[in-house]
């Protein structure tokens, strides 16, 4: 069953992510990916990740349909201008691709190449609006296309902005993204059930599945520079002095993100797995949230 | 006002070193409020220069040096004074340097300045950007606050997901301007056109050019009076 059959199908749906390495070794994405197959629903491949020149996720996403795993294709509007954009997605489709993460992108002074040119000559509701235009047969100026593709197209939002003005204008950008033709949400990591769970009240009357994130925590350090470093994010205390005073890492980590995933299999329509280099870990907590 | 940064002196010596003399010109607009090109920079300048072993053999502060023929007319008085300088150096924008390669054809024209940005200047020494002179203003759907500019990624459609406690991802300095337009909006009860989405924006072709055929010169002015 494809992504698009998935969502349809109205279970509890399970991406994962994976992110591209800097270079042309794959043998271990490829490893990865052979592991968690059987257990996902679909896989997203980052662009760039942060910004850092990488292997792109147009490749990725190829070998990924070659191991008969749908991939959603992220595309980032941060080094790509609006010919490039529509161009990728031609070129993505006839490649296999089915699935669109539509994103703004990070800002490449982020990245390890800050003196790189930001593109962003659209952004992720234009992009939206862009994919909705292919499928329908034509490009962003209103050319005809000969031959259409028929992307599923997704977006992100973020529902721990840290202040109220932040979170009122996501939900204010996630109904645009809808208007645009989004038609799956995933987050960003959550660590708060309570707060997202009122987030989620607030959007549910737009019908549209939401995939909650979960980036595995592995090591109280990395949650602290998270919360520090990364918007949207907030891992509590109570969690943080859970992974510092474990034994054992791997384990308690693990157990941390089944909670989070059984807490969510009542609140939206499914879970997106951010395992950051601990994607072998993946089948262990899906086997513990008992997915 | 268009923001300007005095160049490295070493530089301006490094491109004047084949030169024994030279003919100053500064601005009395912009660089003058940024303390680049008014009268007590150019004095200033004169005095290093001339301290260095070079001639200066006249100095003008223009009133507006982006203004070809006005700059021209003031400079008439100069004639012998330029004529005399292997080289003008021009302490104002990159519109003010231009000005002069277009007036002195045979002369070589060096920038003493670095021009920066457009720029509002919100206090004694502080310089703000807040509009690129993009060409399609949106300020009045954004409560008169410039996303295209004031946004690390120019975003026209709210904010990315990046900012912490109301600070830009990529400068912690920098307030998140979607939250500053937020506020106002709330404050103006006219929240409604965040729900508005905005055509992507239109890319400049460069050089831009303007003819206003509806301008009037003086003389018309007078005559239609």
């Amino acid at each position: 069953m494809g992504f698009k059959e998935a969502l349809n199908s109205k279970k509890f749906l399970v991406t994962a992510e994976i992110g591209p390495i800097k270079g042309t070794e794959v043998q271990e994405i490829i490893e990865d990916a052979e592991l968690i197959k059987e257990r996902v629903d679909a896989i997203n491949v980052t662009d760039l990740q942060s910004s850092v020149m990488r292997l792109g996720s147009m490749a990725v996403c190829h070998l990924l349909i070659e191991l008969g795993i749908d991939p959603i294709f992220q595309l980032t509007c941060r080094d790509r201008n609006r010919l490039a954009l529509q161009s990728d997605l031609l070129s993505a489709w006839v490649l296999g691709i089915r699935n669109v993460l539509a994103l703004t992108g990070d800002h490449p002074t982020l990245g390890d190449h800050p003196q790189a040119m930001p593109v962003f000559d659209l952004d992720s509701v234009s992009l939206l609006k862009v994919i909705s235009m292919l499928n329908e047969g034509f490009d962003m100026v209103g050319n005809q296309l000969k031959g259409a593709p028929d992307f599923l197209p997704g977006a992100v939002v973020n529902p721990g902005a840290d202040t109220e003005a932040a979170l009122e204008m996501q939900i204010i950008k996630m109904e645009r993204k809808l208007e645009a033709g989004a038609r799956f949400f995933q987050t960003q990591g959550i660590y708060d059930l309570d707060l997202f769970e009122k987030f989620m009240k607030r959007v549910e009357s737009y019908k549209t599945p939401v995939l909650g994130g979960v980036i595995l925590l592995k090591s109280a350090g990395m949650a602290r520079f998270m919360n520090k470093n990364v918007a949207g994010v907030f891992v509590p205390e109570s969690l943080i002095k859970e992974m510092e005073e474990t034994k054992d890492k791997v384990k308690t980590s693990v157990g941390i993100a089944a909670r989070l995933i059984k807490g969510m299999k009542y609140l939206c329509q499914g879970v997106h797995i951010m395992a950051i280099g601990w994607e072998k870990k993946i089948p262990m907590v899906l086997e513990e949230a008992g997915l | 006002m268009i923001v300007t940064k005095k160049r490295e002196f070493n530089e301006l010596m490094e491109n004047i070193r084949n030169y024994k003399s030279v003919f100053l010109l500064g601005c009395s607009e912009c660089a003058a409020l940024c303390g680049t090109g008014g009268e007590p920079e150019v004095k200033e300048m004169k005095d290093v220069l001339e301290s260095q072993g070079k001639e200066v053999t006249g100095t003008f502060v223009a009133k507006s040096g982006c203004q070809v023929l006005g700059t021209k007319l003031e400079l008439k008085p100069f004639k012998d004074a330029i004529d005399k300088a292997d080289c003008i150096i021009v302490m104002s924008c990159g519109a003010g340097t231009q000005t002069a390669v277009e007036l002195y054809e045979n002369k070589p024209v060096l920038p003493a300045n670095d021009s920066l940005f457009l720029a509002n200047m919100t206090r004694l020494k502080v310089f703000d950007e807040r509009c690129s002179l993009c060409g399609k203003c949106i300020l009045d759907k954004t409560g008169g606050i410039c996303p295209v500019t004031r946004c690390a990624k120019g975003l026209i459609n709210g904010p990315c997901g990046g900012s912490q406690g109301g600070l830009c991802e990529v400068s912690k300095d920098t307030p998140c301007v979607w939250q500053l337009i937020y506020a106002r909006l709330g404050k103006l009860n006219q929240l409604h056109f965040l729900k508005e989405s905005s055509q992507p924006k239109t890319k400049l072709v460069h050089p831009r050019k303007l003819i206003r055929e509806d301008l009037k010169s003086k003389k018309e002015q007078i005559k239609g009076a």
